[in-house]
């Protein structure tokens, strides 16, 4: 849950790109951190292990200034893919506000990135949350690799696993070239701060 | 597709998985890549091409293993610790005994044990959270297959004078009761006094001293101490796990071997209760009451496992929305 400071009139909350492994959940992080430096608020913190894997998360804190009289900052996460970094998943989630679900385009993929959707869903109800409203961003990345011939999903098909029942806003990436990156961040802050101005009542 | 375009496909393909990390895929595929060519005798260079392919494949698999192998929860640098903790502990910026203790405990949930049991001693010092610190300390020992260096932390406290008999006692019920989880037997020291009759009248003020300790909400009650504790319970590995779906396998008609998924409505331990839509008419008809499924997939939130299970009842919904479908309990036998 966000932390709105009256006094101070200061806003933080916190945003958790969740994925399948290997999905560009890091490279996302990577490409706001390299591109956005005046927003950005400190170091970007990695904690991976052998292969780049994420191993607890990456961490990166914004500052986005002065928004309807508050400042507004806000931490950015990643959670690690693998499938046995369950525990560690679920710890990174608490009390997140908006969530960015980076999914994979690449077939092979396909099943990973429906049961990272569940295990979503399923950490998010036992902290008492419901993926129908945590202000929620879809990802379809990777889609640079269409050139190269490698076989991809359809949006369609993606969309229909995915965001059938959820309706979430939904852009095509290609975390590494940049692309469909700030779209996403921009719409999930948007969310996300829209939410918590109807919860907190933050701005003027 | 000419068997020769499959397997430079197959090639490419299994390149690019490996330069994105995906080495189970990249395997797979040059798996494909290996039986296409075996298949085909006509293709040239075949012996040589697999042969390039298996030292490829070795590649991989050092690669996978190295990754399965590493430990999951390295100790890491102490900024990334200090950030841990500033990072997972909830109780915003108030620095008190809970925020410590919050911060000692995110360290343990990151299996950051080493500082996290230096953090959680000084926090024995604090009337506030000893009674969850210390079993933080019995719980690190355990998560890291110390069973009797909790014991003998323990046996340590019994002879400290900043534990109550009453505290003494809730932490040895809570290691006795972890050691009976874990089947570790090992008796506690228990520190005995010589009662005298001297004592008696003594006894009983100690014994209401300890009940205002157990008062829940007092400022310094075992009862008042933070309940994050339970935050870091896993799951215990006899434990089923959460199924959300499972994949019958049809055995008969024209859609033989097709795979249906369906959603778990409710489970209690290794019996799941399935809504089957009037629709599935084959799969109906393949399902009754003692049937054996040999071939399930169960689809939990951290794994998808094979196994089998038995259909123990198969009712009619005869009236609300779902009237007409069926309600099928199975048991599940193996996973």
């Amino acid at each position: 849950m966000a932390t709105f400071n009256f006094k101070k009139r200061e806003i933080e909350c916190k945003i958790v790109y969740y994925g399948p492994g290997r999905c560009g959940k890091t490279t996302n992080l990577e490409y706001i951190f390299k591109t956005y430096k005046k927003q950005i608020a400190g170091e970007m913190v990695s904690i991976d292990t052998e292969g780049d894997r994420t191993l607890f998360f990456d961490f990166l804190p914004m500052g986005l200034g002065k928004i309807k009289g508050c400042d507004v900052k806000v931490q950015l996460y990643t959670v690690p893919g693998q499938v046995q970094y369950s525990s560690t998943r679920k710890l990174v989630l608490k009390e997140v506000d908006g969530l960015v679900f980076v999914a994979d385009s690449l077939e092979v993929r396909r099943e990973k990135n429906m049961l990272s959707l569940k295990d979503l869903h399923e950490n998010l109800k036992s902290y008492g949350a419901s993926i129908f409203k945590v202000p929620l961003v879809m990802q379809y990345n990777k889609r640079d690799l269409e050139e190269e011939g490698i076989p991809l999903m359809p949006i369609e098909r993606m969309d229909q696993d995915l965001n059938r029942q959820l309706k979430a806003p939904c852009f095509s990436a290609s975390a590494i070239k940049g692309q469909g990156v700030p779209q996403t961040i921009t719409e999930c802050l948007k969310l996300t701060l829209l939410n918590l101005q109807r919860q907190l009542k933050w701005a003027k | 597709m000419d068997p020769k375009d499959q397997i430079v496909s197959l090639l490419k393909e299994a390149d690019l998985y490996q330069k994105q990390g995906l080495l189970n895929e990249a395997k797979e595929r040059y798996k494909k890549a290996t039986d296409i060519i075996k298949n085909n005798a006509g293709i040239k260079n075949g012996q040589e091409l697999i042969a390039s392919i298996v030292k490829k494949v070795v590649e991989l698999n050092q690669k996978i293993n190295t990754i399965n192998q590493a430990t999951s929860k390295p100790a890491v640098s102490d900024k990334k610790q200090d950030l841990i903790k500033k990072l997972f502990a909830s109780s915003g910026e108030k620095k008190d005994g809970r925020h410590d203790l919050e911060g000692a405990i995110a360290l343990a949930k990151f299996g950051q044990f080493d500082r996290a049991l230096e953090e959680f001693e000084r926090l024995l010092d604090d009337e506030t959270v000893r009674v969850a610190a210390a079993k933080n300390i019995v719980r690190c020992h355990l998560e890291s297959e110390s069973p009797e260096d909790a014991a003998q932390s323990f046996e340590r406290w019994v002879g400290d004078d900043r534990f109550s008999t009453a505290q003494l006692d809730k932490i040895r019920f809570f290691i006795e009761g972890r050691f009976r989880k874990l089947g570790f037997e090992r008796e506690l020291y228990q520190h005995e006094e010589t009662v005298s009759e001297e004592d008696i009248e003594d006894l009983e003020m100690v014994s209401d001293s300890n009940e205002a300790v157990d008062t829940p909400g007092t400022d310094h009650g075992v009862e008042s101490q933070p309940v994050v504790l339970e935050d870091m319970e896993l799951p215990e590995e006899d434990e089923f796990l959460d199924i959300n779906s499972v994949g019958i396998q049809l055995q008969t008609g024209v859609q033989k071997g097709r795979m249906i998924e369906l959603d778990v409505s409710f489970q209690t331990g290794n019996s799941i209760n399935l809504i089957v839509s009037s629709k599935e008419s084959t799969l109906l008809g393949e399902l009754e009451k003692g049937t054996e499924l040999t071939d399930m997939q169960f689809f939990s939130p951290i794994a998808i496992l094979n196994g089998s299970g038995v259909v123990t009842a198969k009712t009619q919904i005869k009236s609300g929305p779902k009237e007409g479908d069926y309600s099928l309990d199975i048991t599940i036998l193996t996973t």
